[in-house]
């Protein structure tokens, strides 16, 4: 089933007195169960991209459907509703609330959504327990490594069980060895069931994706 | 989840939150302090000019009572046409005059007053009786302290002193009965009383008075009555409670100018402190607030948080405030008290529940009002772009 | 001019009347001029009071004693007065003017051996006496002084703390490239000092013009050509020095908790 479809997408950016065409009309359907990395060089539009399928940014031009719905044409509030209930975020930075535990972190999305104390709480222990970090629940981020921080992160992008799981350079601030340990989890996810799309300058990861997307300036230029 | 988050956001930055919570409480404390010191000469002075029922004060025309050396001639007559009146309970007029008093090698000057002690409403017995006879004198705990002297005691009394010759119009040994508190004295004030006959004989002012001390029935209309009175006695002005507290007011309108003034710069810093917190605090965490509404955390839930977190810092610093605020209330008031002529009954701050409530609830608002702006601004950035600009810094 | 005129011509027309001078807040308030004639007494209402002709409307002088007292005031030659409130010959005191400071002291000692019954006190000592009242409001106002500079300080050292950890990563990166604690310390406490200076100039300003305002709003509603508030160049140097002790003081202290911090904590690793 098609979960994803981008039509003609494009996005433009003024920088003072210059237009910046991040994206050129780009066009693609998703898979549910696809597993895809979009790379490309530096400043290619993948990130830009990336950021039109998740609903954080508008298209200049076109259209991005998720399950049915075209994202880019919500307003601010049904946006956001839409992201809580069907996108999952991982930030290369990792973006953890550091004043609350690794727990905390991943039952955030499920108390926005309305979801009870215990129930939220069980939820998380799972994930945790998912991504082996059962032993880490009380730990605030400043307490844990970058690849359990970015763990506890790919838990909470799980927490309201997403249409999509969206990452951005989730391997871009880890080493090598975090890094497969990171690309192992994402394959895991995937044959558990989770759509998943990176973004990546990673080899390995791209490597370890069942579909690429080669973009360059703003277009894909290979599938 | 919100209020876990603004907690939480709080304790990060412990030492900052404290000293605002500390800031906080001080802008409070004036704030209450101001708003105490604008009712609280006002209510003070009510509830003293109310506190023996007389409702009506007569005092010579033009004057306020004891504000000059006036006196009014004729009290049997002005008594007789005020008993024509049926809604007059009760009359008591007042002479004050000055005594004299030697003791050893020491001449002690005090105020005193004259009235009939059934139904004066000037001072408050102690121990001891009210001085009845024309030889009888009760007096205050200054004039105790200064003179000595203690209930039984007999003692040279004297008025009409003659600087030239050294000599008194009137002197007499008068037997203390008892121990006074007058109503209207002021600190440090030496003070006794008499019966009325005998201020009047002695300062040689038969049938006068200062003033007279008015009681109508309960289901009177006061300002009716004292109109009755001017119009029956020309030569009088007939104060009630009202239009004494309107000469109070006037006169004393600058503490509740100042009060006023006080009251909005604190309420202004207060909200100045939080609000510039918050904003910082705020700038700090962009990142944080992108991200959580990239996770799907709604505009109002992130504003929620961090107006919070104002509230939080603005009702600690505002109850740490209000203990801050009676301590400070009380040592204002000392000063104040030792003005010259202020009956000591008089308190320039009162605590009342209702403002307390006023100076909690103004300060609340101001919480809630500087965290809406910076929190406001921070939820709605562009999510892609912040995120990038968050990520390049 | 004229009205001198004027009551010169009325005393002519009636000799037997004697003239009297009346403050310009009466004159305001009961709507009295010059050449007016008007009954004096020493009792309220009573019938029989004398005649008398307004020959002048005094300006009130700038004594505080008469703040929010709504006397009024009326001058008239003394042995009118003393006649008028039956007083005899007598008068509640005598103002005594010697030639030229030297000669207070042997003036009051004189005085003060000859007069039976009487003593002779210096005018500085009797209004020292008798301004117990505004003795209290200047320690009133004093203790709301103490209470503002208490909550600035506080303000100002909360303000400092939130400035320099705006900049931890600044300073963080400084440090790490060899900048010493003492410099640091030393641009943040400049920083806090030229912050303190203009906003003093700036509070000098306001308070100026809220002087200006104070004095006027007051001199209105009391009528009264007094100064309720006077800005001295003590009164300057002492806020401005304050202030900037104070700014001072909060940007060391804040200074002090930043370079006390490791670079790398401050960036946040």
């Amino acid at each position: 089933m098609t979960l994803v479809e981008a039509r003609d997408l494009a996005r433009d950016y003024r920088f003072g007195a210059d237009d910046v065409h991040a994206l050129r009309g780009v066009t693609f359907d998703i898979e549910e169960g696809d597993y895809v990395a979009i790379v490309g060089p530096s400043g290619c539009g993948k990130s830009t991209l990336l950021n039109l399928l998740g609903a954080i940014d508008r298209p200049t031009r076109g259209s991005v459907t998720i399950r049915g719905q075209a994202v880019g044409e919500m307003r601010d509030r049904e946006a956001t509703l839409f992201r809580l209930r069907n996108i999952g975020f991982v930030f290369q930075r990792f973006y953890l609330m550091p004043t609350l535990t690794a727990r905390e972190n991943v039952e955030l999305p499920m108390a926005e959504a309305g979801l009870k104390s215990a129930e939220r709480a069980a939820r998380a222990r799972e994930l945790l327990a998912y991504v082996g970090l059962s032993h880490r629940e009380r730990h605030r981020p400043t307490e844990l490594s970058g690849g359990e921080q970015q763990r506890v992160a790919i838990a909470r992008s799980l927490a309201n069980r997403p249409a999509i799981l969206l990452a951005d350079e989730p391997t871009g601030e880890l080493d090598a060895k975090t890094g497969a340990e990171i690309i192992e989890l994402f394959g895991q996810l995937n044959r558990d069931g989770t759509t998943i799309i990176v973004v990546t300058h990673d080899e390995e990861l791209a490597g370890a994706a069942r579909r690429k997307i080669h973009m360059r300036d703003g277009r894909i230029v290979d599938e | 989840m919100v209020v876990q988050l603004a907690w939480a956001s709080l304790r990060r930055h412990a030492t900052r939150t404290l000293l605002a919570i500390l800031g906080v409480a001080v802008a409070a404390a004036m704030l209450l302090d101001m708003v105490m010191m604008s009712t609280g000469l006002r209510e003070s002075f009510r509830e003293l000019l109310m506190s023996r029922g007389f409702q009506l004060r007569i005092a010579p025309r033009g004057t306020l009572p004891f504000d000059t050396d006036a006196t009014i001639t004729g009290v049997s007559g002005i008594v007789a046409t005020l008993r024509m009146n049926p809604d007059i309970v009760t009359i008591s007029p007042v002479l004050g005059s000055t005594i004299h008093v030697p003791i050893g090698d020491r001449t002690f000057t005090s105020a005193t007053l004259g009235a009939d002690p059934a139904i004066q409403g000037d001072y408050e017995l102690l121990s001891g009786r009210d001085p009845i006879a024309r030889d009888e004198i009760a007096v205050n705990d200054d004039f105790i302290r200064a003179t000595g002297v203690r209930i039984g005691d007999s003692m040279r009394v004297a008025t009409g002193y003659d600087p030239q010759l050294r000599t008194y119009s009137d002197s007499r040994t008068m037997v203390i009965t008892g121990r006074v508190r007058f109503l209207y004295g002021a600190a440090n004030q030496l003070a006794t009383a008499m019966n009325l006959p005998t201020v009047q004989e002695m300062a040689r002012l038969p049938d006068n008075a200062s003033l007279f001390m008015i009681k109508v029935r309960d289901d009177v209309d006061v300002e009716e009555a004292r109109a009755w009175i001017e119009a029956e006695v020309p030569r009088v002005s007939a104060l009630s409670i009202a239009t004494a507290l309107e000469q109070v007011d006037q006169r004393l309108s600058y503490f509740r100018q100042l009060a006023f003034i006080l009251g909005t710069v604190s309420l202004f810093v207060g909200f100045l402190l939080v609000t510039t917190l918050i904003t910082v605090s705020v700038n700090e965490r962009v990142g944080e607030i992108t991200v959580m509404r990239a996770l799907g955390v709604s505009k109002l839930h992130i504003v929620q948080q961090i107006v919070l977190e104002g509230v939080v810092i603005t009702l600690s610093g505002a109850i740490a405030g209000l203990g801050l605020g009676l301590v400070t209330a009380r040592y204002l008031n000392s000063i104040l008290a030792s003005f010259p002529g202020l009956p000591v009954a008089i308190d320039f701050f009162l605590f009342q529940p209702k403002a307390a409530w006023m100076s909690l609830g103004l300060l609340s608002l101001s919480g809630i009002a500087a965290g809406i702006y910076p929190a406001f601004r921070a939820a709605s950035l562009p999510i892609a772009t912040t995120l990038r600009e968050e990520a390049i810094a | 001019m004229l009205a001198h005129l004027a009551v010169a011509f009325l005393l002519l027309q009636s000799p037997q009347h004697r003239t009297i001078a009346i403050d310009e807040r009466l004159a305001q308030d009961a709507g009295i001029a010059i050449g007016d004639r008007l009954t004096v007494s020493a009792r309220p209402g009573a019938p029989d009071g004398d005649t008398v002709i307004v020959s002048a409307i005094l300006k009130r002088s700038a004594d505080p004693a008469e703040i929010a007292r709504s006397e009024y005031q009326v001058r008239m030659h003394l042995d009118h007065l003393q006649s008028v409130a039956s007083y005899g010959d007598r008068v509640d005191r005598f103002a005594v003017a010697t030639r030229g400071d030297s000669a207070i002291e042997s003036a009051l000692r004189d005085i003060n051996a000859a007069a039976f019954g009487f003593e002779a006190h210096r005018s500085r000592d009797i209004a020292v006496g008798t301004s117990r009242t505004f003795q209290v409001v200047s320690r009133f106002h004093k203790a709301i002084g103490v209470i503002t500079i208490v909550a600035s300080a506080i303000f100002l050292l909360c303000i400092m703390l939130l400035k320099v950890e705006e900049r931890r990563r600044d300073v963080a990166a400084l440090r790490l490239m060899g900048i010493s604690a003492t410099t640091v310390v030393k641009g943040v406490v400049a920083e806090a000092a030229l912050l303190a200076l203009v906003g003093s100039v700036l509070g000098v300003g306001v308070g100026w013009f809220a002087s200006q305002l104070i004095n006027w709003y007051y001199q209105g509603l009391y009528r009264s050509p007094l100064y309720f508030s006077l800005i001295t160049a003590e009164i300057v140097t002492f806020a401005v020095g304050l202030s900037l002790v104070l700014g001072i003081v909060a940007g060391f202290l804040a200074s002090l908790r930043l370079v006390r911090t490791p670079p790398l904590t401050l960036f946040g690793r």
